[in-house]
């Protein structure tokens, strides 16, 4: 038998949550002599449930991060760097361009007495294995970072002689990235950036500064000979203030971090 | 508060999620889902001037994303590929669910029924708005808020019925 399309009514505000005192009197009142209607209620209320039940989800992590840092930042900062901007807008002239930077940024800013000529040829030999995804593995440490400020992967990794930091972030604003590590036998070795323009870094004995603005893929290369476990304390900082601290860890493969 | 950075990530904080559930649920897919929800926080950002302050924000930034999400759909031709099946469906959809849990045969009856239904339930069951919110959101009077959420519960139902389901 067909339900009246009152009662129809009626149930529906009620499976919504939208129904006055009164009406829901009245829904009972009829419900109670309608098997029809009381079918129909149950299933509604079950249909609502089902729907209810579906897993609210996170958003991707760094969602924010990829946003802002497509939102135009104010025009002052926009206009820096135009020339070098068009100057470097082939791929290819950029990714040169980066390399360069980068290697005559690890000669000039670090302390002649940790960078051998050895050391940093085979830096440039292994430039290229930050363009592609870390493998999971043995050995291989990663990190996951979701901040407001800063968001993204760092991994360690060992290659040969050389700990491979490999950092892939995304910040809203100028973050400073400070790494320092206490082992004397690790020195600085060498740096590299893929993906985006523009690279600062200085290094002294134990201590490494970077900073980043929106997306970010730097690699730092520490001599670590004999394969020893590292931990490097990272800090994160915005005007001057630290956002995130953390350590991460390299340990050889088969023995504890 | 267009220009001011922080204001704007404050609203990213606060709506990222519903706006990425509201997303998912009509597209069913998270890449698709997250390219829609940027282009909708893109879209708050340009247009923050055209909002009318004497509607709901989120009833704002939601019809954003349920316009943003049937472009999606229109413009991937997912859609009329999704109805056609909904169409053919006397002998697909047993197959299709096969042994899938409720969770996964509704995600996929969702993705059977017209957008215009699925709009409104995700607007009511999955982000708990009033009539009146989703009317706004969708810029559609109240009594066919009513109509479309009974109407696409009945589809819903028919949907998982025939899945086996319900």
């Amino acid at each position: 038998m067909a339900i009246d399309p009152n009662i129809v009514e009626l149930i529906n505000a009620d499976i919504d949550g939208e129904i006055s005192p009164a009406d829901k009197d009245t829904l009972k009142a009829m419900m109670a002599e309608s098997p029809e209607a009381q079918a129909m209620h149950a299933e509604l209320s079950g249909l609502s449930s089902s729907l209810g039940d579906l897993p609210d989800l996170d958003a991707p992590p760094y969602l924010i991060h990829t946003i802002m840092a497509k939102i135009p930042k104010p025009e002052s900062q926009d206009r820096r760097g135009d020339f070098l901007r068009g100057l470097f807008a082939a791929p290819a002239l950029r990714y040169a361009a980066m390399f360069v930077a980068g290697s005559v940024l690890t000669l000039s800013l670090v302390s002649s007495d940790q960078v051998s000529e050895r050391a940093f040829n085979d830096v440039t030999g292994l430039v290229g294995t930050i363009s592609s995804e870390v493998p999971v593995g043995p050995g291989i440490q990663t990190m996951q970072i979701d901040r407001t400020d800063v968001a993204g992967h760092i991994t360690v990794r060992s290659s040969g002689p050389l700990l491979i930091v490999d950092f892939d972030l995304v910040s809203n604003g100028p973050i400073d990235i400070v790494a320092s590590y206490s082992d004397q036998s690790v020195w600085f070795n060498g740096f590299a950036q893929l993906e985006s323009p523009g690279a600062s870094i200085s290094a002294e004995s134990g201590r490494i500064s970077m900073k980043i603005n929106g997306k970010r893929r730097y690699a730092l290369y520490l001599h670590n000979a004999g394969d020893r476990n590292v931990s490097i304390h990272l800090r994160f900082m915005s005007d001057g203030e630290v956002v995130y601290d953390t350590d991460i860890q390299y340990a050889q493969p088969g023995q504890p971090g | 508060m267009k220009g001011d950075r922080h204001a704007f990530e404050a609203l990213l904080v606060r709506y990222q999620k519903p706006v990425y559930n509201a997303a998912y649920r009509m597209l069913n897919n998270s890449e698709d889902a997250r390219d829609v929800t940027q282009t909708v926080f893109l879209k708050v950002y340009e247009n923050l001037d055209q909002y009318d302050p004497s509607h709901r924000f989120f009833s704002w930034i939601y019809r954003i994303a349920m316009n943003e999400s049937i472009n999606w759909l229109k413009k991937s031709s997912r859609q009329e590929a999704l109805e056609h099946e909904a169409a053919d469906q006397g002998d697909g959809p047993e197959q299709q669910a096969g042994d899938a849990q409720l969770g996964e045969g509704m995600e996929a009856a969702l993705m059977m029924i017209k957008s215009e239904y699925r709009a409104v339930i995700i607007l009511k069951h999955v982000l708990g708005c009033s009539y009146i919110e989703i009317s706004e959101a969708l810029d559609i009077p109240e009594k066919k808020v009513k109509s479309r959420l009974y109407a696409g519960r009945q589809l819903l139902q028919e949907r998982l019925t025939q899945q086996g389901l319900h």
